[in-house]
C-alpha cells in the first residue's frame, strides 16, 4: 500500500466499508420486508445505526492512514480525477433515480410492489445513491491506477 | 491536434540531475509525487503550468522536456526513451 497515495488509500477504504455495510443493510431490509416489518421506525432504526458505525469505521481508519503515510496537498490530478469521477457518478444517480420513477409510474398501473410502498421508494432511493458512490469511488481508482 | 499525444523525459532528465527523487521533483513543482510517477509513465498529461514548473525545475526551456508526438501513445514514447 506504500505506492497508493493519501486518496486512493482513502478510496478504497471507503469503498470496502460501504461494500460491507450496504450490503448488511439491504440483508436486513430484505429479511425485514419478507417479514412484513418493514416500517418507518425500523427502517429509520437500522439505517441510523449503520450511519454511525460507517462513520466511525471511515473516520477511524483515514487517522489511520493519515498518520501513517506522508502528509501531501491536493493537486491539480486530484481535483481533475475527483471531477470527472463525480460527473460520471453524478449521471449514474441521475439515470437511476428517473428509473426508479418511470418504474413507479409504470408500475402503479400494474400494482406493482414498489409504486405502493414508500418504503420500497426510500430504499431504491438509497440503492441508487449508494450505486452512485460506488461507482465514483470506483472509476477514482481506475484513474489514479490507469490515467485519465 | 487529433491523434497527437503528449510525450516526456521527465524520468531521463531527473537521473542527468544526480538521480534527483521524485519526491524532490514533485516538492519543487508543488504537486504529490504520484502525480510525478503518473507524468513519468504518461497516465497523465500535465496542465501548462505543471509543465511549465517541471521545466523550470530542471533549467530547460518546457519543449526540451515535454512535446507532442504522432501516431504514437504516449506511454509506449515515454517506454522506448526510458
Amino acid at each position: 500500500m506504500s505506492s497508493l497515495s493519501f486518496h486512493e488509500k482513502s478510496a478504497i477504504g471507503t469503498l470496502v466499508a460501504l461494500w460491507f455495510i450496504g450490503i448488511f443493510y439491504f440483508h436486513s431490509v430484505w429479511d425485514l420486508w419478507q417479514a412484513g416489518q418493514l416500517h418507518p421506525a425500523s427502517m429509520t432504526g437500522l439505517a441510523t445505526g449503520l450511519t454511525i458505525l460507517l462513520v466511525i469505521v471511515l473516520v477511524g481508519y483515514h487517522i489511520l492512514i493519515a498518520a501513517t503515510a506522508r502528509p501531501q496537498q491536493e493537486d491539480e490530478r486530484d481535483r481533475i480525477i475527483a471531477w470527472r469521477a463525480g460527473n460520471i457518478s453524478g449521471v449514474v444517480l441521475g439515470v437511476a433515480v428517473i428509473g426508479i420513477v418511470v418504474h413507479i409510474l409504470i408500475g402503479g398501473f400494474f400494482g406493482n410492489a414498489l409504486a405502493e410502498s414508500p418504503m420500497l421508494i426510500a430504499n431504491a432511493l438509497i440503492a441508487a445513491v449508494l450505486l452512485a458512490t460506488v461507482v465514483e469511488l470506483v472509476l477514482t481508482l481506475v484513474f489514479y491506477r490507469r490515467g485519465l | 491536434m487529433g491523434g497527437s499525444t503528449l510525450a516526456n523525459r521527465v524520468r531521463s532528465m531527473r537521473d542527468q540531475r544526480d538521480h534527483m527523487t521524485q519526491q524532490a521533483l514533485a516538492d519543487a513543482v508543488g504537486v504529490s509525487r504520484q502525480t510525478i510517477i503518473a507524468i513519468e509513465q504518461g497516465r497523465y498529461s500535465p496542465s501548462l503550468e505543471v509543465a511549465l514548473k517541471i521545466a523550470q525545475a530542471f533549467g530547460e526551456p518546457v519543449e526540451q522536456v515535454f512535446w507532442f508526438t504522432e501516431g504514437v501513445d504516449s506511454q509506449t514514447m515515454i517506454g522506448n526513451l526510458q
